[in-house]
């Protein structure tokens, strides 16, 4: 589902960046940083829709780096246990099928899947009911309860 | 039956869901389950068939069978893990926002070190194409009221996300519901109703 939270972050900032544009240097750069990610807790950033408010510079010892803190508002897309969504069929194999909901992937495996519906091979691999009247391959639209999520940080 | 056995115990490790598949030994269970299920979604399932095969691929309910293994494990409700300022959008909500943002795009696209990423085009083609109401604003003041009679933000957006046709279809999608539902089928079937006019005809061209 998605959201729209509000969310801070403390930007470091070159020097180089200062000046007259140093708010529009910060926000694009905070886009750059944010924009695309996924955590565990907020889900994927999917874009950034204003900035709340930024605080004072701080400027580190040593290095002439200053830290702003940013709070800014986003939407996010986060799935839940309990959630029920629609997506799109990406792959179909004998373990199960995978499928995409924006820019979440979901798998289901084949205990979930009704027992009526059986696995079939070939060119097209698809999951058919007995009488034919259902089924899902690749690009099928699904509905499906969410049970479980995990946040893979390999896959960003 | 024991080969299911066995593969079952395969993919519980690669699955992190917790004890679901436990639950297919237990027949009773499962048979009970089921049972519950078919009766109460039977009248709509054909209705849901009929219309999304309109045009589209015939769509399957997929999440059906994860109340055989056990029905409580999954009806947490949605907004349990949320935190406090997490603000639920709807679909149709978060397109037009994606959209407006987009158009914004435009303008930035100019500096070519900002790269618009892959899960911004996935997340606005994914709210427009599952976003079934083209007034966002309209659905949300017929949903609003229902606040009033105990349903939560989250549980709000599912029912618009999901756009079910009946009450009977919303306890069955939304179980955490159930225990209220002397209360609130009423002002539920005042709203699926409401909404219902609403509805983007799916036959013109």
């Amino acid at each position: 589902m998605f959201f729209h939270i509000v969310l801070e972050r403390n930007m470091q900032l070159h020097p180089r960046y200062f000046g007259r544009n140093l708010r529009d240097n910060l926000v694009s750069k905070l886009m750059k940083d944010v924009e695309g990610t996924c955590s565990g807790r907020h889900g994927f950033v999917v874009a950034v829709t204003g900035i709340e408010n930024i605080g004072k510079g701080l400027i580190r010892d040593g290095t002439g780096f200053v830290t702003f803190p940013v709070k800014y508002q986003c939407v996010v897309f986060r799935p839940f246990k309990g959630e029920i969504l629609e997506a799109v069929v990406t792959m179909v194999n004998k373990m199960g099928f995978f499928a995409e909901a924006g820019p979440v992937q979901i798998f289901v495996s084949n205990h979930l899947i009704p027992d009526d519906m059986e696995f079939q091979s070939g060119d097209m691999p698809n999951y058919t009911t007995s009488d034919g009247s259902v089924k899902i391959q690749k690009d099928s639209e699904v509905r499906l309860k969410i049970i479980g999520t995990r946040v893979d940080a390999t896959e960003i | 039956p024991k080969q299911v056995l066995e593969m079952s115990d395969k993919a519980g490790s690669l699955l992190s869901s917790k004890g679901s598949l436990k639950g297919k030994d237990d027949s009773a269970a499962k048979a009970k389950g089921r049972k519950v299920q078919f009766s109460k979604e039977g009248p709509f399932e054909s209705v849901m068939n009929g219309t999304k095969s309109a045009g589209k691929d015939k769509v399957a309910n997929g999440g059906k069978s994860s109340a055989t293994k056990d029905p409580h494990q999954y009806e947490q409700r949605v907004d349990q893990e949320l935190p406090e300022n997490f603000k639920c959008l709807m679909d149709c909500e978060a397109a037009v926002m994606l959209q407006g943002i987009q158009d914004h795009m435009v303008m930035l696209s100019r500096d070519p070190a900002i790269k618009i990423p892959a899960s911004f085009d996935k997340g606005l083609h994914y709210a427009k194409s599952s976003s079934k109401h083209s007034n966002p604003e309209a659905v949300r003041s017929i949903l609003e009221p229902l606040k009033n009679h105990g349903l939560t933000e989250s549980e709000i957006c599912v029912i618009a996300n999901v756009y079910p046709e009946t009450a009977d279809e919303v306890f069955a999608l939304l179980p955490s519901l159930k225990g209220k539902r002397g209360i609130n089928s009423k002002p539920i079937e005042d709203s699926m109703s409401e909404l219902a006019k609403l509805k983007q005809p799916i036959f013109t061209v």
